[in-house]
């Protein structure tokens, strides 16, 4: 243990470096040359870095965060407009999760609204949107089997709704992803900042316990450095 | 959360390599725990309004349509298809919310075991506890 390798980059999976654990405090400063005082701005800097980098994650964590309701809000409104369109036009609807758990309720709901749903399905889809804060309009949507997703940068794509739902699932599976690592990213920067904070704690109380035993020692803050020779 | 490095008792227990993980580990743990249940609480929420419109969807009355929320508009629904598309959303919310029960519960199972650890190593020089319960 005492003889451990003092700069190992171990690196996470996303490239941020892992912090060095002093594990013998005399051992580390030793081969320091008993240069305490750099130690300690080393630790500074590390761990400043590793501040810098937990600010940017935090950021992207929460605009991830703001993103992904807004897709499964997206998503959500077009398997349903989806669903009405397959229905209008005579498909089977494709009663994807609902067949699962509690199928036997579904099914009796199911035989009951059957008639009412096809009717429902060929009136046009009367909405309320909001135009601005608390003002709501009323709108029928004619549908085509299309619906415009806005892609950013002013613009806005049609596209089926078979395609948009894919489109939009991948990207929520990705915005997801990202966000576990952001996520992951963010613990095991955490996890640096309380090595570093310890190594700076020990470092630290080593210098003074150090400072303290040596005689008269209190008149030069330098001393260590003498000494150590 | 406090966690304090055991140094600051003076006549410290040497922190090891491994009980250094350990804690890191509690640490993450905890971080993670407080997240999840900020989570939770939201979208127990959410499920709760939910369930209130299922109450009011019993009660209402057949021929109206119903105004039913879907993404920032409102669709005007009949009533079996606004209870079909409630079915879906609390479906929806169930399973989220249980899948974030289940990690909070390994990430509680996994602090039970380190704080064992940690608390047989270094007694009352370290803190693990929370405080009140959240």
């Amino acid at each position: 243990m005492a003889d451990k390798p003092k700069i190992e980059l171990e690196l996470n999976p996303r490239g941020i470096p892992k912090a060095p654990f002093v594990d013998n405090v005399d051992d580390y400063i030793g081969t320091k040359d008993g240069d305490v005082e750099g130690v300690i701005k080393k630790f500074q800097e590390t761990s400043a870095k590793y501040r810098y980098m937990e600010l940017n994650l935090q950021q992207r964590r929460k605009a991830l965060l703001a993103k992904i309701p807004d897709i499964e809000q997206t998503l959500g409104v077009v398997t349903f407009m989806a669903a009405r369109r397959a229905k209008a036009l005579g498909e089977p609807e494709p009663e994807e999760e609902d067949a699962g758990s509690d199928a036997g309720s579904d099914d009796i709901d199911a035989l009951l609204d059957g008639e009412e749903d096809e009717e429902a399905a060929a009136k046009p889809l009367t909405t309320l949107f909001e135009l601005n804060d608390t003002l709501y309009a009323e709108a029928t949507v004619k549908e085509n089997g299309q619906v415009g997703l806005w892609l950013g940068a002013n613009t806005m794509l049609m596209y089926p709704l078979a395609e948009a739902a894919e489109l939009l699932s991948s990207k929520l599976a990705g915005a997801r992803k990202n966000l576990t690592e952001v996520v992951e990213d963010l613990e095991w920067i955490r996890e640096q900042v309380t090595v570093m904070e310890v190594n700076f704690a020990r470092v630290h109380n080593w210098d003074v316990k150090r400072r303290r035993s040596a005689k008269g020692g209190e008149e030069k803050s330098l001393m260590g450095e003498k000494e150590a020779k | 959360m406090s966690l304090l490095p055991p140094e600051d008792e003076g006549d410290g227990i040497e922190v090891a390599w491994e009980d250094q993980q350990r804690i890191n580990a509690f640490s993450k743990f905890n971080t993670r725990l407080v997240d999840i249940q900020d989570q939770l609480k939201a979208k127990m929420e959410e499920k709760e309004y939910y369930d209130d419109l299922q109450m009011e969807l019993e009660l209402a009355d057949d021929a109206d349509p119903v105004l039913y929320k879907l993404g920032e508009a409102f669709f005007s629904l009949s009533l079996p298809a606004a209870k079909k598309q409630l079915r879906k959303d609390t479906k929806r919310y169930d399973s989220e919310i249980a899948g974030l029960r289940v990690k909070a519960d390994e990430c509680e199972t996994g602090m039970k075991e380190l704080k064992v650890q940690l608390y047989a190593k270094f007694g009352k020089q370290i803190n693990l506890e929370t405080g009140p319960e959240i």
